[in-house]
């Protein structure tokens, strides 16, 4: 076990090591089988790089996401409003009250208005669930932590980051200790493997096998 | 050794990855899976199903044997007198194995582990003598908890005595229905996970991570051919429905591509006669064909039949 | 084979075990691929055979899978081990005697605990199935009897140097023991609720992960340099793919379950570390195309060849599903739908199924020293096969899409169930033409064993002209 670090990225052995190295390397025939000492390909490099940024890019929780109460709060807000109220046709009065909250920027990470554009909602859909949220906002809960089922609403079974109090979040997290291990892990992975590819000679040396 | 056949250090490494990933994989989830707390659904699903429904000592060719029995129990078992308010009990029969949380309270969580201990003698239980449990409702620490409750232990109440005052109509073999459905195959189609992002507005809500409790096995199942059942009870709760749905699905759904579970009626119907299957296929088939106008009728399944037990399980899953 | 059971070691003919091993695999592989082919006919045609307990789908469906992973690519394995593993290391397997008594155990346990699953003795456990008294027979009378014949022979080997396929069947048949025994402890020590869940996909994944996937790729290792006889393009691509899959492939179980309630970190850990499965994908691939620089007619002209490389094509689509479905963005969509089935066939008869039956190919007619008996059949295997298995995963994934825009319209299931019919019979025809190919192979393979022409000492089978 020598360490050489005068090259790091060449090799990590000492020239006598790696004189070792090559003799045993030419010499050994397994089975029939040789191996070579080519470099890693840039192409598998650059692909495994891209792989490490996409893992983390797609497992954000970006699709597939349900409607929270906090959603249609402002739906609710809206119905009691005189300009709604005046409207006699329930899909008519729908169309109000979703041109009344369209612009609503971003909510939990994601655009508002793609979410209401996703979850369509008709105006008996709303009655439905009108005081149960009209409950949820009286008690003060958070209630993008609540998810609209049916003709229910009920705290969603997302266990995510702890809060304050002890409890989890009701919502799927942008960041929490798995992405940390992951952060830990990679690193890990990735410096083992260097130190353990950069114990070979180096690359430039090709081994002669037999009449090769 | 030289420095490119280093198999000393590369077995260590090995062990350190393969010991960090069991560690992060394995050792980190226990902790938070662990340190949950029973839902009331989990106690009751537990109490009703019992210890195991894959394969075990007890039931070792899935029969159902050795299955706890839920009872709307309307009478006291002791005097036979009305009570004042009709309980749903859960009996084990004498030799029954009792669920993990009884075995291990600790599993039920805080405050429900020590008022069920304390307060509703779990501990008390004895297998070859059987008991009746039911769930209570109780303040722990200033908070509303449900916990279980050794009716055996606490009021006397034997199971045979139950099982002796208690109506067969009012007796479900959800446990051994649970049976039937590992044992069938019911969840290679059938899955009881509705997801967490999707398809809640017709297979209802998904379940919350203490909901699972004292349960294996869990059979969530993952290639659904079929609706999901975790909350089926709560869709459909007739059991003429189910009977003839299990009897021959193309009778209520002629699009169905579920098998037939006609054998699981067993040799004899409610009233004791044998039932003549050829019969009943050779007049199927004459229906399929439009030489019969209507389908032969479905028999009605006896008390003891295995079909009995997995309608009650259906009909369980709320 | 029952003659040598009680032989001296030295008595006993080297390659006995592999020999064996190796028809009792190809057995095993019709047996499933029949299994296989009679369940698909029952979901595309609910009335066929019908009102039987031994007949039904929910009885049947699971003795397929175990009879694949278990007899076929399990018992492959061990063929491949049981020949590759002493050549390598320039000396002969350890012992002959208990490779022979591991086959007879093996498959005597199997055909046990496939007859109690049959009846429906099950644990209920996706993978894990089965009871657990035959979880500790599979332990201690198949796998554990398996790595002490591998490491034994690698410990004594005669060179200095271990080969890459070496290192894979080291570490694999170390891990598949810790992942069968860890993996079903919930059935020893009655571990229940998400914990029981978890750890079923744990090992489900696992038993994939660390078992199937690495073992496939190492023997790819062996027969593309071996019969191209070119160098392995790189010792350092090697070390990337060997390492990722002991840390990277060991991680995602929690991907399984992404939308059950388990804690989200964990979610997030394993939807990350699922999609670094890309990393040993991209080394495995690379390291043999690039090998098989300046030799690619064979591709085209030998049979061994032409199966791996088929294989080996097919884990670049296998890992870019299994890297990016399992994640919050794609799995919502397809989780639970026909898209996973047409996945998990895709990992086990396509990729890793193409790789096992070279070695097998390859290592009969080399223990045997005969030569193929038929080329024409085993070109009708490869492409019946090939065409079965396209069948099967074109109308899977197709039937699965229909199933997700099902599931995220909510549209009633009965109109999925209808709109799924014609590809249930696709994939009932294509499961058909992979079990007459495979009844072909075994054709095929005894009459190697019965009538190929014998290899000259000295020689490879590769070196020799097909005849038939």
């Amino acid at each position: 076990m020598s360490w050489n670090f005068e090259k790091p990225l060449v090799t990590l052995c000492d020239a006598a090591t790696n004189e070792e190295d090559k003799k045993l390397w030419e010499k050994e025939d397994l089975g029939g089988i040789t191996e070579d000492n080519n470099r890693m390909p840039m192409p598998v490099v650059l692909l495994v790089v891209l792989t490490v940024l996409t893992a983390f890019a797609v497992t954000f929780p970006l699709w597939g996401q349900r409607p929270t109460a906090e959603l249609y709060a402002g739906f609710v807000k809206a119905m009691d409003t005189p300009e709604v109220k005046a409207i006699q046709n329930d899909d008519e009065a729908m169309k109000k009250i979703v041109q009344m909250n369209k612009g609503g920027g971003i909510m939990g990470g994601r655009s508002a208005d793609d979410m209401i554009d996703r979850h369509p909602l008709s105006m008996n859909d709303l009655r439905i669930i009108k005081p149960q949220i009209e409950t949820l906002m009286s008690s003060g809960v958070d209630l993008g932590e609540y998810t609209v089922v049916g003709d229910r609403v009920v705290l969603a079974n997302f266990e995510g980051n702890l809060k304050a109090d002890g409890t989890h979040e009701r919502k799927q997290p942008w960041w929490d200790k798995g992405y940390t291990i992951d952060i830990f892990y990679l690193s890990y992975f990735f410096i083992m493997v260097i130190l353990l590819i950069k114990r070979l000679p180096p690359s430039t040396w090709q081994p002669r096998h037999n009449n090769h | 050794m030289a420095g490119f056949r280093e198999y000393k250090i590369g077995a260590r490494i090995f062990g350190l990855a393969l010991g960090g990933s069991m560690t992060i994989t394995l050792f980190f989830p226990s902790i938070n899976i662990a340190s949950t707390s029973s839902t009331d659904v989990a106690l009751a699903k537990q109490l009703a199903v019992g210890h195991e429904t894959g394969f075990n000592l007890d039931d070792p060719l899935l029969q159902g044997k050795n299955k706890p029995y839920v009872v709307y129990l309307k009478n006291d078992p002791k005097t036979n007198q009305p009570l004042a308010q009709a309980m749903t009990v859960y009996v084990y029969p004498a030799g029954a194995p009792f669920p993990a949380g009884i075995i291990h309270p600790r599993i039920l969580g805080e405050g429900i582990e020590q008022m069920s201990v304390e307060q509703g003698h779990i501990t008390d239980a004895r297998k070859d003598a059987g008991a009746v449990f039911a769930l209570d409702k109780g303040v722990y620490q200033g908070k509303q908890i449900s916990f279980i409750n050794d009716l055996t232990a606490s009021k006397g109440w034997a199971p045979a005595d139950v099982m002796r005052v208690a109506k067969d109509e009012d007796v479900s073999h959800a446990g051994k229905g649970k049976t039937m459905f590992v044992r069938e195959g019911c969840w290679w189609c059938h899955t009881l996970l509705p997801e967490q992002t999707q398809d809640w507005q017709v297979f209802g809500a998904p379940p919350m991570q203490g909901d699972f409790n004292g349960e294996s096995p869990t059979a969530f199942g993952s290639d659904r051919k079929a609706p999901d059942l975790l909350h089926v009870g709560s869709r459909n709760s007739s059991k003429e429905w189910l009977m003839m749905h299990f009897f021959n699905p193309r009778l209520v759904q002629p699009h169905s591509i579920m098998p037939r579970f006609d054998y699981l009626w067993g040799e004899k119907d409610a009233s004791g006669n044998k039932i003549d299957y050829v019969k009943w296929r050779a007049e199927y088939t004459e229906y399929t064909e439009g030489k019969r106008v209507t389908p032969p009728d479905v028999p009605s399944y006896a008390s003891d039949s295995e079909i009995r037990s997995l309608v009650d399980f259906m009909l369980s899953l709320k | 084979m029952f003659k040598y059971l009680l032989a001296k070691n030295e008595d006993i003919p080297e390659g006995s075990a592999a020999v064996f091993f190796g028809f009792s695999s190809i057995i095993w592989f019709v047996i499933g691929t029949g299994l296989g082919s009679f369940n698909a006919a029952k979901l595309a045609f609910p009335d066929f055979v019908t009102g039987d307990m031994y007949f039904a789908f929910g009885h049947m469906r699971q003795v397929h899978v175990m009879a694949v992973i278990f007899g076929w690519i399990s018992m492959a394995f061990a063929m491949a081990m049981m020949y590759i593993t002493p050549i390598l290391g320039n000396n002969k397997l350890w012992s002959e005697k208990l490779g022979l008594w591991n086959c007879l155990l093996w498959n005597a346990g199997l055909l046990l605990a496939l007859t109690l699953l049959w009846a429906g003795v099950s644990s209920g456990r996706e993978y894990s199935d089965f009871p657990w008294p035959i979880d500790l027979y599979l332990a201690t009378c198949v796998f554990i009897p398996l790595a002490v014949n591998v490491w034994m022979t690698i410990l004594n080997r005669k060179t200095q140097g271990i080969y890459t396929t070496n290192w894979f069947f080291a570490a694999a048949t170390f891990m598949v023991i810790i992942v069968f025994l860890v993996g079903n402890s919930p059935e020893f020590f009655h571990l229940t609720g998400l914990t029981e869940a978890y750890l079923t996909w744990w090992f489900a994944h696992n038993v994939l992960g660390l078992w199937i996937t690495p073992v496939a790729a190492a023997i790819a290792y062996y027969t593309i340099p071996k019969i191209t006889g070119n160098p392995l393009y790189s010792h350092r691509i090697g070390h990337l793919h060997f390492w990722s899959v002991v840390v990277f492939y060991s991680t995602p179980a929690a991907h399984h379950l992404m939308s059950a309630p388990l804690p989200e970190w964990l979610k997030s850990f394993a939807s990350v570390e699922g999609v670094l499965i890309l990393v040993p994908a991209i080394a495995f691939v690379s390291n043999i195309m690039l090998t098989m620089k300046g030799k690619w007619y064979m591709f085209v002209e030998n049979v061994e060849v032409r199966f791996t490389i088929t294989g080996c094509l097919m884990a670049i689509p296998l890992n870019m599903q299994g890297g990016f479905q399992q994640t919050r963005a794609i799995n919502w969509y397809i989780h639970g739908t026909g898209w996973i089935v047409a996945h998990a066939h895709l990992a086990l008869l396509g990729f890793s199924t193409f790789l096992e039956a070279a070695a097998v190919y390859l290592g009969l007619q080399t223990l045997l020293k005969r030569k193929l008996y038929s080329l024409t059949l085993a070109n009708m295997h490869f492409w019946l096969l090939l065409i079965g298995f396209t069948t099967y995963w074109v109308s899977m994934t197709i039937a699965g899409l229909i199933q997700g825009a099902g599931k995220i319209y909510e549209v009633p299931y009965i109109d999925v169930v209808i709109a799924e019919h014609p590809y249930m019979i696709a994939r009932w025809l294509g499961g058909t033409l992979v079990f007459f190919g495979n009844t072909l192979w075994l054709y095929n393979m005894w009459m190697t064993a019965r009538k190929g022409s014998v290899v000259p000492q000295g020689r490879m089978p590769h070196e020799l002209q097909y005849e038939r």
